[in-house]
């Protein structure tokens, strides 16, 4: 990025060589991201008899319906609030684990801690949640620990509710909020909190003063990505939480592939587009006010 | 705080040799406090791992804890059953064909948007890498609404677009990461000595970022293999994929041989793990 002498202009050859290089994928996101995309837009705007047949003609109603009943409101704030706390949970807990991977003591270390973050991300989600289950199902190992120390008698209850699914989440999303974090705190330069502490400020004033300021893009960066995560995956919680749970995504699978009501799922799903889309947005606009303000 | 004493045995773990004895008087609890958090948060992330390679070789089909014993029952359970053996069939071949047309699309895609200077790159690229931050079961949704109206609803092309869709952006990001590293005057060089843009993207380009490619290619096949969220939507029971049939597994009953099913996944990730240290390192991708 710091070539900016070099960075010349590509002959007009070149210049349309690489549009042509770039075209297919265009093309293709077009055909299948794109064009999906609008068709759904226009199938949420359709309205269905009660045999849900289509009708003819356009309107808001799928809409009304949505942000009307108590039911999908519910699931809305309960989608959104869910999606929060993971995000903030997520970036409590990357926090020591950043600290821990830029502050490591040799390679070796270092290279062990990467494998132990990244490879969550390449094995699939159903795995991940499929072995919180076993360890939190009524004869799952936990209780079966809890149990052989003689700590309860009967096996607690701990699928099936809302903890449960945030603490899959959390597990599943850590590394997204980890790396970023770690990126940060790796660019920040030794020296700065060294004269810090030598102009007689404690560890702790350190921390919140320098360190924490300077992170916050980094934290910010991965609260966002683990809150779209979170706010879109629905395996996870109809496996730990069950399908009764009122989040967003559980709903429009149902009402998608069980009731086959696609008007209604398709307005379900721009309504979570729409509130995930202003929360990110928000997010973004604080991280980049905040790298404004840190950098100029 | 028994761990004082272990602590001042190792002062110099992170000082390093420009610190000499900085600050050592006191006992460091802070940093012994970001370690022990850190190793938690560590093994609260691998637990799952372990709690399903336990599992595998239990011969009970309830884990315990200690485990009790060791058994290859649930990899002969995992052998003998069609349904898993025809849903792995149906991954391996999404992954042989999602896998080079990712790596095609994305690295292409990621050349283009790395040469061109124009207003709108940064927007392109946004829209690129999009998929990552659009909820899934939207994504699942729309592509199952299009296929249907297709009449691909249910077929192995179909899935296999919206495994590329999916897989795009981790192939587009890996081979930004190699071009940026690539020295442009290496392909000035080229075009002065008249090869054409063609002929320098395939002879100087492409073998130079080749370490982004080949891990592109295994986040690629990664995805694809592990991908459960769109595929649910748009699997027709011919078509069932091996995460698709472990979420119907794990939802419906309680199979044990589900644990066997995953350390084959976990042995794959380890796999990738390793060609991605070899080519492009690790600390480069994410």
């Amino acid at each position: 990025m710091s070539g900016g002498a070099t960075r010349a202009r590509l002959p007009a050859s070149g210049r349309g060589f690489a549009w042509l290089l770039l075209s297919p994928t265009l093309l293709f996101l077009i055909a299948f991201l794109v064009v999906p995309g609008i068709l759904l837009a226009g199938l949420s705007l359709r309205n269905v008899d009660s045999m849900l047949n289509l009708q003819p003609g356009y309107g808001l109603s799928q809409y009304i319906l949505v942000f009307g009943s108590t039911t999908y409101a519910n699931a809305l704030f309960t989608t959104l609030w869910v999606s929060l706390g993971t995000a903030l949970l997520c970036v409590l807990l990357a926090y020591p684990a950043a600290w821990l991977l830029v502050n490591a003591p040799t390679r070796t270390v270092r290279t062990v801690l990467y494998v132990l973050l990244v490879s969550p991300l390449l094995t699939s989600v159903v795995i991940r949640t499929f072995a919180w289950i076993v360890l939190l199902a009524q004869n799952g190992l936990i209780n079966d620990a809890l149990r052989n120390l003689g700590l309860i008698d009967a096996p607690l209850r701990m699928l099936w509710n809302m903890n449960a699914v945030i603490i899959a989440y959390v597990q599943v999303m850590l590394p997204f909020a980890v790396l970023p974090l770690a990126t940060s705190l790796g660019e920040i330069p030794e020296s700065l909190s060294r004269a810090s502490m030598s102009l007689g400020a404690g560890r702790v004033h350190t921390f919140f003063h320098v360190t924490l300021p300077l992170t916050l893009p980094g934290m910010l960066t991965g609260a966002i990505i683990v809150f779209a995560l979170a706010a879109g995956s629905y395996i996870t919680p109809l496996l730990i939480g069950g399908r009764l749970q009122p989040l967003l995504p559980i709903t429009i699978y149902q009402q998608a592939v069980q009731i086959a009501n696609l008007p209604l799922a398709a307005a379900l799903s721009f309504s979570l587009l729409l509130i995930t889309g202003i929360v990110v947005f928000l997010l973004g606009t604080v991280l980049k006010r905040w790298e404004k303000r840190t950098y100029g | 705080m028994a761990d004082v004493s272990k602590q001042e045995a190792t002062p110099a773990l992170a000082g390093g040799p420009a610190a000499p004895a900085r600050r050592r008087k006191r006992p460091d609890g802070l940093k012994w406090l970001s370690w022990i958090t850190g190793g938690l948060v560590y093994a609260f992330l691998t637990l799952p791992v372990l709690v399903i390679v336990l599992s595998a070789f239990s011969p009970e089909s309830y884990p315990q804890f200690p485990p009790r014993g060791f058994s290859l029952r649930w990899f002969d359970a995992l052998l003998a059953n069609p349904a898993w053996l025809a849903a792995l069939k149906n991954s391996v071949l999404l992954l042989v064909i999602v896998t080079p047309l990712t790596v095609i699309l994305g690295t292409t895609a990621a050349y283009a948007l790395a040469r061109l200077d124009f207003r709108g790159r940064e927007a392109l690229l946004a829209f690129v890498l999009s998929p990552l931050m659009i909820p899934q079961v939207v994504l699942g949704i729309a592509l199952l609404y299009v296929m249907a109206a297709m009449g691909m609803a249910g077929s192995l092309l179909g899935l296999a677009a919206g495994h590329i869709v999916v897989a795009l952006p981790y192939t587009v990001r890996t081979a930004s990461v190699s071009l940026a590293a690539v020295n442009r005057q290496l392909e000035s060089a080229s075009m002065n000595l008249g090869a054409g843009p063609w002929y320098t993207f395939r002879h100087v380009t492409l073998p130079l970022i080749k370490p982004g490619i080949v891990a592109g290619a295994v986040f690629a096949a990664v995805t694809s293999f592990g991908e459960v969220s769109v595929s649910l939507f748009m699997s027709a029971p011919s078509t069932i994929t091996m995460p698709v049939r472990i979420f119907s597994y794990v939802d419906q009953t309680f199979d044990p041989a589900v644990n066997a099913v995953s350390v084959v996944f976990i042995a794959i990730a380890v796999v990738a793990l390793v060609v991605i240290e070899k080519t492009i390192g690790l600390t480069k991708v994410m």
